[in-house]
């Protein structure tokens, strides 16, 4: 392994030395001409995988996949993986996927319907990192009948997803608990969770940032912040800053309803520069949460109708939806930078409230010129985030700098 | 095999009823000095054929006797044999009183071999007196008259044991001088038993009725010819033997649960459930629709309960001149019994200084009918005086069928906002399960007196049992309480279809050697022998998720009624190919000793030591990735055993004990599989658990003044290391939590008192015992820390007593008996101080179950020579199971009084 490395260092250095000459734009591609690790041929993958999926090749898991500890599946842009048979990738060891905005990686089972393969189980991983890629239909059942998370990870490790697309999930789309680190990025988050789950469930001593992310029709709650009940230290500590969360929380019934945000069993959240537009509730504080280091504000709160009468029950329940952006079982107080019933003028919204696990999104949530909520955020809640929160609310700030999608 | 049981119950009951009316002989039997009657004397003439023992009143009655001259022979142990010629003419009545007199020599069980011992009858008092290790025994007439109906609640009243019951079933495991079940052993008739339950190595006490009891020995202290893995001590349930005489006595009983009368019983169908899960009946490949699921379990119908019946039957009576013995007896419980219960769980509130708050309120109903049957069959062959056969075999069936419906409400966590009592989102839980228990042990043995010096005895022991749990169904649905007490309609959760099975199979060999001889005037005994057991389990579990449809417009659905929900087979395949519950494990012992026995004048020495090899293991029935597979463990152990007798005078000893003894940990305990959730976090086995050893001293006085009565007065000091407890563990990965058996602490040590104190007055007796017991543990546990500049969870050593240990254990009777007229009663009372019931995540609480007192009422009175009628009141004063923290309620089960009458025929 030693040797291997000491070689391409030294082909390296040749390839330098042999290029040096050549015009500059030549050699910044350098690291590019080194041969991918372990390129995984494409075709039929299954069981102990590690090494590259590489640009441009197409893969079929026909049973799970396992990543050894100490092993690293990566994905270079463009890959493609098809999943079959409800199978599930199971990471132990580092997963690595890097596409590229021009061309993502691609997770998606042959059938493509809501709930069609396993998902990404990176309970025991040593790191996950994720960049522009499609993970869809994702959360079919286990064996054991358990609905899977999409991404799951229970370790204390560091976690990156960024510029991704995860859709048509069955429960949680993103669940992390086991003290990871996260960094969680203008991400596209949609029509996931069957009757049960959230976007971005966050619980045990779980610390970072969830920032320019669209969650668009999940289920439950789009982001849920908890710490573990039992052990009240580490707390989960999280930055939920310029994300934009649209027509959440409505298939898991009026028993269960969910959020835009939620933040409870000690955990502390520091909200800022939302938009949340029809959810079933919008900014939930629990009784149980940590209301002393909790700070939000410049939040945007909105409903296409004040109240909906749910007639898909009897007897029917009337939701009210002006009433249920801080709703009243919770502590949480509207602020007075808080933008209160007030439209952000997405490029198009349908007014949606219910529907069905795996709806399309025709909306397009770019602010309008004239959006009230340009210009309505707060560049510094007194905590130091990740990347820099954005004046203009919500994941598609006017300057371009939010989510890409 | 149970039908030709009864087969020959109606055999042999013919045979013995065709007997032609004759002369009668009839009397009284008494002690020759204090003048009580004698009961359980044998009368007989030469043969044993028209034999019978003597009643409550020291009387019998010989009928049926064909005229002639007969040589009338009366023994009772401890007395000398009465022997006297006689001559019954047709019709003639005669009346003959006898006195005995009581034998003043020991009745030791150092003997040179002569004749094969008929070892029963010895009253319980002599049996503690005369046996080697320090003993508590309650007979048979103790029992009946005690408002026991099976052996746990019998257990209850010894000194120095306490019963564990599980909530909303009747399972009970011994616990001795308060250390959990898992530091004991349950023998039957001297061997272990395998259990068909999953968690645990022992037959549930519930099972065995007490009629077919007749004895139950709790040893306290281990000989090397004893099995090592106690560390409290060992309960063996002696069965009934064959008599002297002919024996046949039915038993009937009724009775009523008060919990029933003060609300409904739960009920449910059981004729559409499937044995057998679609993957067992279809094949692997079977997917599973939801037609292919049971509706009408799931819809829990309210009745009045039927009372609960019992019927016991007993025969026994020696064939071929007294050369075999026989006896058979068979219990049918009927039961209907429930359990009120709440639990509520705790954790450290962040909000309240970190002090344990409560996370969710669940109230459960539990509605069970359990049927019990009990068939035990005994046999003894004389082959001569110098050699024996025995054949046992004890047959156990039960059938539980249970309701529980649940009301649950998160008040940390989940997905409501629970705003004050009353509110947020309630999830109901109802489940129905059925279960069928069948165990079977035959044990065939053998003594042989191989010359005067040399005894070997043998015996091969072949257990089965079997659990299955066809269709274990679970409903959930759920609605919201807003804080206007307003509330949505009922959501539809899901379902889930379980089928369990699990086989247990134990195979022993065992063989014994003694020698007997003395050395000077001093008799010597010297023992070995060995054992081999190879135990294996397979255990197996096929689950089914029905989820619900997603409603009208993708939202969730509505529920009306179990017939008309919709739902789809989310694992239509089963988990049974995938299920970590579906292992084998296997545990094989080899055990050897040697020991030997000196009694002096005064002192009796018995010592020796004993090696015990253990090797055990498990496989999953497919490989699971996320851990440990394919795991094997050994260790071998070497026991020594010194027991020392004093005797100051006939009625009064000291005895002194060192032994060393092991508890290997159960099979679930090893095997890493996801149990039910404890407090919310998943329940795992720990496949690096140790096996806990220890040094155990006891030390006895007794003193034996009269006929039934006795003082006796114990201390013991025990060291435990490696002890098991239930521990929350895992912090590491920031909170990622799971409870699972640990060595939390490296030793622990435990020491304590014990009294028993019986007398009587005239005609009424009192009977203590008390057992004080402190255990120390030192371990760490998590705690807030709130002091240091960032917050954070630090450990700290806490000090506190072992899990499940009661210091304060007192059972106290009073019987009142006029054995003229017939007419027993007895008060019992006992006492449990607050106990350590489970450890609490975090330092400086626990969760502790709150002090009781029971109180139960049990009279009868004889109606003629042949009938008596009783009556059993249980649990009169209402004793609930109250579960506190720090003094704060948070649990509690409420069973009620139970109240049986009944009536006992005896031939």
């Amino acid at each position: 392994m030693k040797t291997n490395k000491f070689y391409l260092f030294v082909a390296g250095l040749a390839v330098l030395t042999a290029l040096g000459s050549c015009s500059k734009e030549k050699n910044t591609n350098v690291t590019k001409a080194l041969p991918p690790s372990n390129p995984i041929t494409a075709g039929n993958i299954s069981g102990f995988v590690k090494g590259t999926l590489l640009t441009g090749s197409t893969y079929t898991v026909t049973a799970d996949i396992t990543v050894k500890k100490g092993d690293t599946l990566a994905a270079q842009p463009g890959a493609i993986v098809i999943i079959k048979a409800d199978a599930q990738i199971t990471v132990d060891g580092v997963l690595q996927i890097l596409g590229t905005q021009a061309s993502p990686v691609s997770f998606n089972s042959d059938t493509k319907t809501p709930g069609s393969w396993g998902g990404l189980a990176c309970d025991s991983a040593q790191a996950v990192t994720i960049k522009w890629a499609h993970i869809d239909n994702a959360g079919g059942p286990d064996p054991t009948g358990s609905p899977r998370k999409t991404i799951s990870v229970g370790v204390p490790i560091k976690v990156d997803i960024e510029d991704s697309w995860i859709t048509n999930g069955q429960d949680d789309e993103i669940g992390i608990k086991g003290g990871a680190q996260i960094t969680i990025l203008r991400n596209t988050i949609q029509s996931s969770g069957s009757t049960d789950g959230e976007a971005i469930n966050l619980k045990t001593a779980i610390t970072g940032d969830v920032a320019y992310n669209v969650v668009y029709s999940q289920a439950g709650t789009a982001v849920k912040l908890e710490t573990n009940a039992d052990v009240p230290f580490p707390q989960t500590i999280v930055n939920v800053y310029n994300n934009t969360f649209v027509s959440n929380g409505w298939r898991r019934g009026a028993a269960e309803p969910g959020r835009g945000i939620s933040v409870g069993v000690n955990a502390v959240a520091h909200a800022y520069n939302n938009i949340m537009v029809n959810n079933y509730q919008g900014f939930e504080l629990f009784t149980d949460g940590d209301a002393v280091h909790t700070t939000y504000g410049n939040n945007l709160f909105f409903a296409t109708s004040a109240t909906i009468i749910d007639q898909t029950v009897t007897p029917n329940v009337t939701v009210n939806l002006v009433a249920n952006f801080y709703p009243s079982d919770g502590v949480g107080k509207a602020q007075t930078t808080d933008l209160v019933n007030i439209d952000p003028m997405f490029n198009s919204f349908n007014s949606s409230f219910l529907l069905p696990n795996g709806a399309a999104n025709p909306n397009d949530f770019h602010l309008k010129a004239g959006s009230p909520a340009i210009g309505k955020g707060s560049t510094n809640f007194g905590v130091t985030t990740v990347v820099k929160p954005n004046v203009d609310l919500g994941a598609y700030p006017t300057d371009g700098t939010g989510n890409k999608h | 095999m149970v039908k030709n049981f009864y087969l020959t119950i109606i055999f042999i009951l013919s045979a013995s009823l065709a007997f032609a009316q004759n002369a009668t002989l009839k009397g009284k039997v008494i002690d020759a000095g204090t003048k009580a009657p004698l009961q359980g004397a044998s009368v007989h003439f030469d043969d044993y054929k028209n034999g019978v023992l003597t009643d409550d009143k020291g009387e019998y009655t010989l009928s049926n006797i064909t005229p002639g001259e007969y040589k009338l022979k009366i023994k009772f142990i401890g007395y000398d044999e009465f022997e006297q010629k006689i001559k019954l003419k047709t019709g003639q009545v005669i009346t003959l009183d006898v006195r005995l007199k009581s034998r003043n020599v020991s009745l030791a069980t150092v003997n040179v071999f002569g004749k094969m011992d008929k070892e029963s009858e010895s009253a319980a008092r002599t049996s503690e007196k005369n046996a080697n290790n320090i003993t508590n025994v309650v007979t048979a007439k103790v029992m009946e008259r005690s408002p026991d109906i099976n052996a746990a609640n019998v257990l209850s009243r010894v000194s120095g044991v306490t019963i564990q019951r599980n909530t909303g079933g009747d399972e009970a495991y011994a616990m001795i001088r308060g250390l959990e079940p898992r530091y004991d052993n349950t023998l039957i008739n001297g061997v272990k038993v395998t259990s068909p339950d999953a968690k645990s190595r022992y037959v549930s006490l519930d099972v065995v009725p007490s009629d077919l009891l007749q004895r139950i020995e709790v040893s306290k202290t281990l000989l090397p010819e004893m099995e090592g893995d106690a560390i409290g001590g060992t309960v063996n349930l002696v069965f009934k033997e064959a008599p002297d005489t002919t024996l046949f006595k039915v038993n009937t009983q009724v009775g009523y649960s008060q919990i029933f009368l003060d609300r409904k019983f739960i009920d449910f169908s059981k004729a559409g459930i499937n044995p057998e899960s679609p993957s067992q009946l279809h094949g692997d490949n079977y997917v599973a629709k939801s037609a292919d699921f049971d509706r009408s379990n799931l819809d829990f119908q309210s009745k009045t309960a039927l009372p609960s019946t019992v019927i016991g039957l007993t025969y026994g009576r020696r064939l071929l001149k007294g050369k075999l013995g026989i006896i058979i007896a068979d219990n049918f419980q009927n039961q209907f019994y429930g359990t009120n219960s709440q639990f509520n769980p705790v954790a450290p509130n962040p909000q309240n200084d970190y002090k344990p708050g409560i996370t969710d309120v669940s109230n459960l109903t539990y509605s069970n009918q359990q049927l019990n049957n009990g068939l035990t069959f005994h046999a003894d062959y004389k082959i001569d005086d110098r050699n024996q056969l025995l054949v046992t075999n004890v047959l156990l069936y039960s059938y539980l069928a249970q309701a529980r419906l649940s009301i649950d409400t998160g008040i940390v966590g989940g997905n409501g906002g629970r705003n004050g009592p009353g509110t947020g989102t309630v999830t109901n839980d109802d489940r129905s399960l059925t279960q069928k228990e069948l165990l079977e042990n035959l044990k065939l043995e053998g003594k042989h007196i191989l010359s005067k010096h040399f005894l070997f005895d043998w015996a091969g022991v072949f257990s089965t049992s079997t659990r299955k749990v066809p269709d274990e169904a679970d409903i959930s649905i759920n609605h919201l309480i807003a804080p206007d007490f307003s509330s949505t309609p009922d959501y539809f959760d899901g379902i889930t279809h379980s089928w369990q099975h699990n086989n247990d199979r134990d195979e022993s060999g065992l063989a014994n050697l003694t020698y007997k001889s003395k050395i000077k005037e001093a008799p010597l005994m010297i023992k070995i022998g060995g054992l081999y057991r190879h135990k294996d389990r397979y255990n197996a579990e096929d689950n089914y998720l029905l989820q619900p449809l997603a409603g009208p417009a993708g939202g969730k659905q509505q529920f009306v009624n179990i017939y008309s929900a919709q739902d789809t087979v989310y694992n239509p395949k089963g988990s049974a190919q995938y299920d970590v519950n579906n292992y084998t494990a296997f545990e094989d012992i080899g055990a050897g000793y040697a020991e030997f026995k000196i009694s002096l004048a005064k002192l009796d020495i018995f010592g020796g030591v004993r090696a015990e090899h253990t090797s055990q293991g498990f496989d999953y029935a497919t490989f699971i990735p996320s851990l440990l597979n394919d795991v094997r463990k050994s260790y071998t152990d070497i026991l020594p055993s010194l027991q020392l007798n004093y005797k100051f005078s006939d009625i009064s000893q000291l005895r002194a004990s060192y032994f060393s003894s092991i508890s290997r940990p159960n099979y679930y305990e090893l095997v890493p599989y996801v149990n039910d959730s404890f407090n919310g976090n998943p329940e795992m086995g720990n496949p690096a658990l140790k096996h806990a050893t220890a040094d155990n001293f006891d030390l006895r006085y007794e003193i034996y003044p009269h006929e039934d009565e006795e003082i006796l007065v114990s201390a013991f000091y025990k060291t435990l290391y490696n002890p098991i407890e239930l521990s929350i563990s895992d912090f590491g990965g920031g909170g990622n939590i799971v409870v699972e058996p640990e060595n939390v602490a490296p030793k622990a040590t435990i020491e304590g008192i014990e009294l028993v104190y019986t007398k009587y007055f005239g005609k009424i007796g009192v009977s203590v015992n008390y057992a004080y017991t402190y255990s120390n543990v030192k371990a760490p546990k998590p705690v807030a820390d709130t002091v240091s500049a960032t917050n954070q969870t630090v450990f700290k050593l806490e000090s506190r007593t072992l899990q499940g240990q009661t210091p304060d254990a007192l059972n106290a009777s009073l019987l009142y008996r006029d054995k003229e007229h017939g007419f027993f009663v007895q008060l019992a009372y006992q006492y449990l101080s607050r106990t350590l019931s489970q450890l609490y995540a975090d330092y400086g609480s626990d969760y502790y179950t709150k002090a009781q007192s029971f109180l139960a009422l049990s009279a009868e009175k004889s109606l003629n020579k042949h009938f008596i009628i009783f009556g059993k009141f249980n649990n009169l004063l209402n004793t609930p199971t109250t579960i506190q923290i720090n003094g704060l309620t948070i649990g509690q089960n409420i069973y009620k009084a139970n109240y049986n009458i009944g009536l006992r025929y005896i031939l």
